[in-house]
């Protein structure tokens, strides 16, 4: 333990000197103190350059049903960690600390903190066109997974889409295996492309096949996106994902993923749409049965006070198929509506704070539930 | 003979209504005069000489990052205040500084890039490294071009013809 903490102080120290430049970016410096030496040239490039940086938030719910957390809360504390192994090859890592109440031992278990690799990736630059990747990745078949993911900072509101939510089993939040990506510029319609292929999900569908595959197919994807010149701000794409679903019980499900989104970034205003269905099929058994989910975001940053508040309102769904026997097994949340309307605060360039009231149906016997949220957000 | 002291007189007024004019006309013309445009700049050894104002945004955004040559982009930006900075993230790339930030902050983030911008404190810092770093891009005030740079033509102009677009 105390070597790992020696290994971090020494990282930490090591990224200070040699990412001097990308500090200074994001601090905003202005100029290089007088009795500081110049920083580091641009050609003069040492290989490994490890740079450190992270997120974290603290939360506070307050619901009408309990239902999660309650009371004050440590969300995710983030690390990512990025070296340029060569000018082609470089290194991308992220850990994370997660707060639960069962993470410690004993009986009942103890609070603690489950600390958890969420992306390894080592990737080959070929050009804009080709990149080749392998590791431990946020599927990239959702835009919230990819855009956003452990960066509560990054997004507008306080909660992630249900459809995709942290330990969620609607769609698979991690892929373990291989990428290939890039960029062709298409006329000025911008296309990216990536293409996977690696483990699916593991016994416990919400996991990602860390240590190996559970079953002999692997699960493959291919998502295309434009970005186009003529419409500056907007993305938008779709995507496709198979795979074959091993229960613990050995039972076995086709699994088809196809999503896709629009999103326009602009803050003035932000729209983000997305939708996904999911076709589960047991083996041998011509039983299909089609889950769906979406979500409609909408924010804008209004010009009063130097930009630094952003209301927002989003509205949700996700239908699960009571006859979905892998939902069954392992079940997904349903959602009938939910509907979140909140106010971000930008208290600095690298730090919110975000008040949000969210009122939702599950459906069936769960009544109504409702309730304010609060969250103190940064990057470092 | 009389006509001609007065066409002299005349002559005189209309050189003395002259020098009022460019007297009044000169201080202000000084003051407000417009600003320079901002040449882009690359590296001598980068095979592009022209590009779209689309182009270039990518460029900024981190949306391209290599040249043609297979060589990666190194951009290079002047430290916030700075007008080649001002014109870089508002006029090309539509943003505030805060929203300039974050975008980069989420590129590395995203495992799109493996660094964000590198930082250049004075036009002289711009020049001398986007001289000496193979695939630099950076920009600077026309005023301060030397010969021997390659300055880029953007939407097919070159800095200080009307229409360019950076500035």
């Amino acid at each position: 333990m105390a070597q790992g903490c020696c290994a971090l102080v020494a990282a930490l120290s090591w990224s200070t000197a040699a990412g001097a430049q990308t500090a200074a970016f994001v601090s905003g410096q202005a100029a290089p103190p007088h009795d500081v030496a110049p920083p580091q040239s641009a050609e003069q490039h040492d290989y490994p350059s490890l740079h450190i940086a992270g997120f974290g938030d603290i939360d506070f719910a307050q619901t009408k049903h309990p239902e999660g957390p309650r009371g004050f809360s440590l969300g995710q504390f983030v690390l990512h960690m990025t070296s340029e192994l060569s000018p082609r090859v470089t290194f991308f890592g992220e850990i994370s600390f997660t707060a639960r109440s069962d993470a410690g031992t004993g009986t009942p278990a103890a609070t603690g903190f489950n600390a958890e690799i969420e992306r390894m990736i080592l990737r080959f630059d070929e050009s804009d066109r080709l990149k080749v990747s392998f590791g431990r990745y946020h599927t990239p078949i959702n835009y919230w997974n990819t855009a956003f993911h452990h960066g509560q900072w990054l997004q507008t509101t306080i909660a992630r889409p249900e459809m995709i939510q942290f330990g969620g089993r609607f769609l698979p939040v991690h892929f373990v295996g291989a990428l290939v990506e890039g960029a062709v510029p298409a006329g000025g319609w911008n296309v990216n492309y990536q293409a996977g292929f690696g483990n699916g999900r593991g016994n416990v569908i919400s996991r990602a096949g860390d240590a190996g595959d559970n079953n002999d197919f692997r699960a493959t994807l291919l998502t295309l996106f434009s970005k186009p010149d003529s419409f500056y701000g907007f993305q938008f794409g779709g995507s496709a994902y198979f795979d074959k679903i091993t229960l613990p019980d050995t039972r076995d499900f086709g699994e088809r993923i196809v999503a896709g989104y629009a999103a326009y970034q602009k803050e003035t205003p932000e729209l983000i749409a997305e939708v996904a269905a999911v076709r589960h099929q047991q083996a041998d058994t011509s039983l299909v049965t089609w889950n769906h989910a979406y979500y409609v975001q909408a924010a804008y940053r209004l010009p009063q006070l130097n930009h630094v508040l952003k209301p927002y309102f989003r509205f949700e769904h996700v239908g699960v198929n009571p006859q979905d026997l892998v939902f069954l097994a392992q079940p997904a949340p349903n959602l009938d509506s939910g509907v979140t309307v909140g106010l971000r605060f930008d208290a600095s360039q690298f730090a919110a704070i975000k008040g949000e009231y969210r009122n939702w149906s599950r459906g069936g016997s769960q009544p109504r539930n409702y309730g304010g949220f609060f969250q103190i957000c940064f990057t470092f | 003979m009389a006509t001609q002291p007065l066409r002299f007189i005349a002559l005189r007024r209309l050189l003395a209504a002259a020098a009022v004019c460019l007297l009044a006309l000169g201080p202000a013309s000084v003051h407000g005069a417009p600003p320079d445009d901002i040449a882009v700049v690359v590296h001598p050894d980068v095979p592009v000489d022209s590009l779209s104002f689309a182009e270039l945004r990518r460029v900024l955004l981190g949306d391209r990052e290599f040249w043609s040559s297979g060589v990666r982009v190194t951009l290079l930006i002047r430290a916030p205040v700075a007008r080649e900075r001002d014109i870089a993230v508002k006029i090309i790339c539509e943003m505030s500084e805060a929203q300039f930030r974050q975008h980069w902050i989420a590129k590395v983030f995203r495992n799109e890039t493996p660094s964000g911008p590198k930082i250049v404190y004075s036009s002289e810092m711009a020049i001398d490294q986007v001289t000496r770093t193979p695939g630099a891009i950076t920009f600077v005030e026309t005023s301060k071009v030397t010969k021997g740079m390659k300055v880029l033509k953007i939407d097919g102009l070159t800095a200080g013809q009307a229409g360019y677009k950076v500035k």
